[in-house]
């Protein structure tokens, strides 16, 4: 068990490349983080800045091409040096993932229920017959209606909404500590996000379980985490508690991903912020910043040296900018 | 799931008849029955008027396959003159004879391909994957003929000679002892599941890789299934689905015969008796052996297509 105060899960250097022809991609390059029990880390960055990729890493469902460094300790191992059946017994079990396709993640050959029931029969020692039943539990919990019924379905009679429920009830079966929702919500209607994210939460509350919230859209993250960190060219470039990312944010890129959000409360007439440029490849990085070239405070220093992740007045709140601590209050910045 | 069966072979029939007429004028015009008659008129007067009595020669041969649909619908299939014997015996004896062959070839052939699809698919680009590839368009481009004599001189020939055991046999089917016919088969069964293997390997490696890098066996693997459970159950019922079709035409083809596999070992079967019968021309054995490998190729496509529904939940016949 852990002390008191202790990580569920410390992250440290962790690097991911992939062997190419052209040469190793670096898709996480030395990226450290850490998450407390309970609570609910979100991971923001476009597509490509590696934030998937770390959390696949993690559980070791990364491609065989990849190459990996560092240490990710879960519950005092080490989660990268775990051999293969060590790393079966916690992958669904005390960390499980949501991924963010519903329409593919579930197997199209059987019913909803059954491969549910796998992942109560892969971690417990019970009959088939009790798996079903806590098969049909589940699906109730998630808010699946009529789940007896509905247990016994293929994944294709079910909605997308309906299959993201039933993902959730497959990771939630043997009461993880860590949920890794990567995207959860993405692939759906706007209206089942709401219900999506609001079964997580709920689950959450009855598990206690931590989350790893892998998303693009900042609006999601704004009602749901405790703390946010920033990807961006396979980096961490800040990190902190929801509050200090959102209303005192140190670092461009990050104002920028805010200032795309679309407001409710804007004029019609107002453009709506894109950031300009495209994201560097990962494929022999130059020294600067990766950020500099579509950057609107870049200054002389941006081009020869990638700035370090600062730690900002004490806090746990870390940006990787040289002008981090200079950087004008964001109130002033954004409308 | 019924009605759906009976609907299919129901609309097969007029394809079948009109794949039966186009064979029959085929065979008519471009083969002449009477050729050894003519060049002894007026001698033999009556075997030419016999012949002409026997394919109806003096009507149009646009007519003339109605003529042989009226006797086949009775169950007349006429008579083979390549083997002295009514169609029907010839059809049934020399078809138990290629299943003989061809049942334990497709088997070898399916089990093996699903095998070796598996350990490519999982070990996409390595070594063994490379080595395999190889073989398989080796198989591919490897014609039976040469593969079967090949065969034939080493384990038939060769082994006795060196080693005194004689185990295989060149071909030919002489005795009903058990041993002796299971030697005699085997090198033919071998030369096709070869052949099928080579192939099938190809496509299943397809399917299996497409089947392994789709997301819900990420999700299995994200359960912690063991990696057995992962690849033999949920990649490989999803990789059948494709190879089911290929099956069933494998195996129709194969079950009509294999003209230059029984041709090579001396095989009894229906292959071996198609080419003396195309050149004669036997045109009611000719037209025996397509009316069945016909039937075969629709019952076994049927067949696929309700194991569609089977492995695949998506689909529903209604």
């Amino acid at each position: 068990m852990n002390a008191p105060g202790a990580a569920l899960l410390e992250v440290d250097g962790l690097n991911v490349g992939f062997k190419t022809s052209d040469g190793l991609v670096r898709a996480v390059t030395d990226v450290s983080f850490r998450i407390d029990p309970g609570e609910v880390l979100a991971v923001v960055g476009e597509s490509g800045s590696g934030k998937s990729v770390t959390a696949l890493a993690l559980m070791k469902l990364h491609p065989r091409s990849a190459v990996i460094s560092g240490t990710a300790m879960f519950d005092g191992v080490d989660l990268l040096a775990l051999g293969d059946a060590d790393m079966r017994a916690v992958r669904g079990n005390s960390i499980a993932m949501v991924f963010q396709d519903p329409m593919t993640a579930l197997n199209p050959v059987f019913t909803v229920g059954f491969q549910i029931s796998e992942a109560v029969l892969a971690h417990n020692d019970v009959t088939k017959k009790a798996a079903w039943a806590r098969t049909v539990e589940l699906l109730d919990l998630v808010g699946v209606p009529e789940p007896r019924q509905r247990a016994s379905q293929y994944p294709h009679e079910f909605s997308g909404g309906m299959r993201q429920r039933a993902m959730i009830a497959m990771a939630i079966s043997n009461d993880p500590k860590l949920l890794i929702a990567d995207e959860p919500t993405t692939a759906l209607d706007v209206t089942v996000q709401a219900q999506v994210m609001e079964v997580l939460r709920e689950v959450r509350k009855e598990t206690g379980a931590a989350m790893m919230l892998i998303t693009h859209d900042l609006g999601l993250v704004a009602g749901a985490a405790d703390r946010v960190q920033v990807m961006y060219a396979s980096r961490l470039f800040e990190a902190g508690a929801i509050d200090d990312i959102f209303y005192d944010s140190r670092n461009p890129y990050t104002r920028a991903l805010l200032g795309s959000i679309p407001q409710v409360d804007s004029e019609r007439t107002e453009r709506l912020l894109a950031i300009p440029g495209n994201p560097p490849s990962l494929l022999n990085p130059s020294p600067g910043c990766p950020f500099m070239p579509r950057c609107s405070e870049r200054v002389e220093r941006c081009t020869e040296e990638l700035p370090t992740l600062l730690e900002i007045r004490g806090r746990e709140h870390r940006s990787r900018c040289h002008l981090a601590q200079e950087l004008a209050p964001i109130s002033e910045v954004l409308p | 799931m019924f009605a759906y069966s009976i609907r299919r072979i129901l609309t097969t029939i007029p394809l079948l008849l009109v794949a039966l007429y186009l064979v029959y004028i085929g065979v008519s015009v471009t083969t002449d029955p009477l050729a050894e008659f003519r060049l002894c008129l007026p001698r033999c007067q009556e075997g030419y008027d016999r012949i002409v009595e026997l394919y109806n020669l003096d009507q149009s041969v646009f007519v003339r396959p109605f003529g042989w649909a009226a006797d086949a619908i009775t169950g007349d299939f006429g008579t083979s003159n390549v083997a002295g014997q009514p169609v029907s015996t010839v059809l049934w004896e020399r078809g138990i004879n290629s299943a003989m062959i061809a049942i334990p070839a497709f088997l070898l052939a399916a089990v093996l391909a699903l095998l070796l699809s598996v350990y490519s698919a999982r070990r996409q680009y390595s070594a063994g994957d490379y080595v395999l590839t190889g073989l398989s368009f080796f198989g591919i481009a490897f014609p039976a003929f040469v593969l079967g004599l090949v065969l034939q001189v080493i384990f038939a020939i060769k082994l006795p000679e060196w080693t005194g055991w004689k185990l295989f046999y060149t071909g030919g089917k002489r005795t009903d002892n058990i041993g002796e016919i299971i030697g005699t088969v085997t090198l033919p069964v071998v030369t096709l599941a070869t052949l099928f293997v080579a192939a099938d390997s190809r496509f299943g490696r397809a399917a299996m890789l497409e089947v392994i890098n789709s997301d819900f066996i990420r999700t299995a693997r994200a359960k912690g299934l063991s990696e057995r459970r992962v690849i033999w159950r949920h990649a490989l019922r999803n990789a059948l689905i494709p190879l089911v079709t290929l099956w069933a035409l494998n195996f129709s083809a194969l079950l009509g015969g294999s003209v230059i596999t029984e041709s090579v070992f001396s095989w009894p079967g229906l292959g071996q008796i198609l080419i003396p019968a195309l050149q004669r021309p036997d045109l009611d054995m000719v037209m025996g052996i397509v009316i069945f490998t016909a039937i075969i190729t629709v019952v076994f496509n049927l067949l696929a297509d309700l194991l569609y529904g089977v492995l695949d939940p998506r689909i529903r016949y209604d």
